[in-house]
């Protein structure tokens, strides 16, 4: 570097110089050397290692927010499923409900036709007993008839004739 | 040996002799401070090299010298976010964390590096911040800093703060833009340099274990200096950037 070059080392006599407030050339060097560190630590140190905290934030956000949207699947999944099994149990119950009653209406219906038969039948039996009965009644009214007639022409001989 | 330096004459200017003295080179026809030069430039060295290590190899969880870095980095963002506010205080992370890891680290190769034993022709190494010239420049920094932030956010309407309470306080405000630069220098050279002086006295009066309490308290000013330094510097430069703007969006 030309500085360099320029770099006289002169060691001045205390006396004349120096002291707390000794201002010089120091002042502009020093700043401009800050000036240039501020450069170089911003490229090879603010900026990387903020891109790495800000991407290792990013990288943190996004997983959450994938976890997130996943316990929230996983919740509304979860519902889904309470609800379908509550709609498996209401409509389980609907169709017990409804066998049991088919049932009973069958059975009450066969029990009716049953009852309904059995009286038809009694009372059909009934008639049949009572036409029997008047048929074996006019049989013996016959009987009576011509029984009598002998017992009378037995017992009066010949007078009833 | 302690009777020898007492009577010795060097002791009597033994205080001249630390502070007055520079190892001058000349450059051109202007005259620097050696000493501090080097000094900077040791610092300067350190800084950059800890960042390329720290940033060579990046990784997503931070190992090592990275975490160790990170966690300075989110040291001074942390002080430039306070000051400066969530809004705008990226862009003024690196200035802020620059001056922060300039003024500690200059301060504490300072306290604990015993330059004493490098001999140069005249004066000796120190803190490049107990040197008038190196805070008197990073406070004029500081200053360029926040007028520039003002002025580029609002133009020449950045001025108009001055006389917006009451054209009186215009005095007093051009006055804060110079005692703002004159107190943060003398604030960081004093405290500085004036730690150097104790630690050195105590040393030469007693050599062995009673300086190091005052050692240790001198790393903790020099820590809560360079941390008051950035602290200040990003809250000028907040203040330039918001307070007029903000007042006016309350009065609407």
């Amino acid at each position: 570097m030309t500085l360099y070059s320029t770099f006289i080392l002169a060691v001045e006599s205390a006396e004349s110089k120096g002291g707390l407030f000794d201002f010089d050339a120091t002042l502009p060097i020093m700043a401009v050397q800050i000036l240039i560190l501020i450069v170089i630590l911003n490229n090879i140190f603010f900026k990387p290692l903020t891109k790495a905290i800000d991407d290792r934030n990013d990288y943190v956000r996004t997983n959450i927010a994938e976890a997130k949207e996943r316990l929230e699947k996983a919740e509304s999944l979860a519902k889904q499923y309470e609800v379908e099994l509550a709609e498996t149990r209401k409509s389980s119950q609907a169709m017990l409900l409804a066998a049991q009653s088919d049932a009973n209406k069958i059975r009450s219906e066969q029990i009716a036709a049953t009852l309904a038969e059995s009286q038809s039948q009694i009372v059909e039996a009934k008639a049949e007993i009572e036409k029997q009965k008047s048929e074996a009644m006019a049989v013996l009214d016959t009987q009576v008839d011509v029984l009598s007639r002998q017992i009378l022409e037995k017992l009066l001989g010949n007078l009833v004739k | 040996m302690i009777n020898q330096l007492l009577s010795s004459p060097q002791f009597a200017n033994f205080a001249a002799l630390e502070v007055g003295k520079h190892f001058y080179w000349q450059v051109g026809n202007f005259e620097v401070h050696g000493q501090v030069l080097i000094v900077s430039w040791i610092v300067i060295g350190v800084l950059v090299l800890a960042s390329a290590i720290a940033t060579s190899n990046i990784q997503r969880i931070p190992v090592g010298f990275q975490n160790f870095m990170e966690y300075g980095l989110e040291f001074v963002q942390g002080i430039a976010k306070d000051q400066i506010g969530e809004k705008e205080y990226r862009p003024w992370v690196p200035f802020v964390g620059s001056l922060f890891l300039f003024i500690f680290v200059s301060n504490w190769l300072g306290a604990l590096v015993p330059w004493k034993l490098i001999k140069i022709p005249e004066g000796e190494l120190a803190a490049p911040t107990g040197d008038i010239n190196t805070t008197v420049a990073l406070a004029l920094l500081v200053s360029a800093a926040y007028f520039y932030a003002g002025l580029s956010r609002k133009g020449l309407g950045y001025f108009s703060k001055y006389v917006q309470a009451s054209p009186f306080l215009l005095p007093l405000w051009v006055l804060e833009d110079f005692t703002k630069p004159l107190s943060l220098s003398f604030r960081l050279f004093g405290n500085i340099l004036a730690d150097e002086l104790v630690v050195g006295v105590l040393v030469l009066l007693v050599p062995l274990f009673v300086p190091l309490p005052v050692m240790i308290l001198g790393l903790f000013t020099s820590g809560i200096q360079a941390l008051i330094f950035s602290t200040l510097a990003a809250s000028y430069i907040g203040e330039a950037i918001e307070g007029h703007g903000e007042e006016e969006h309350e009065h609407h």
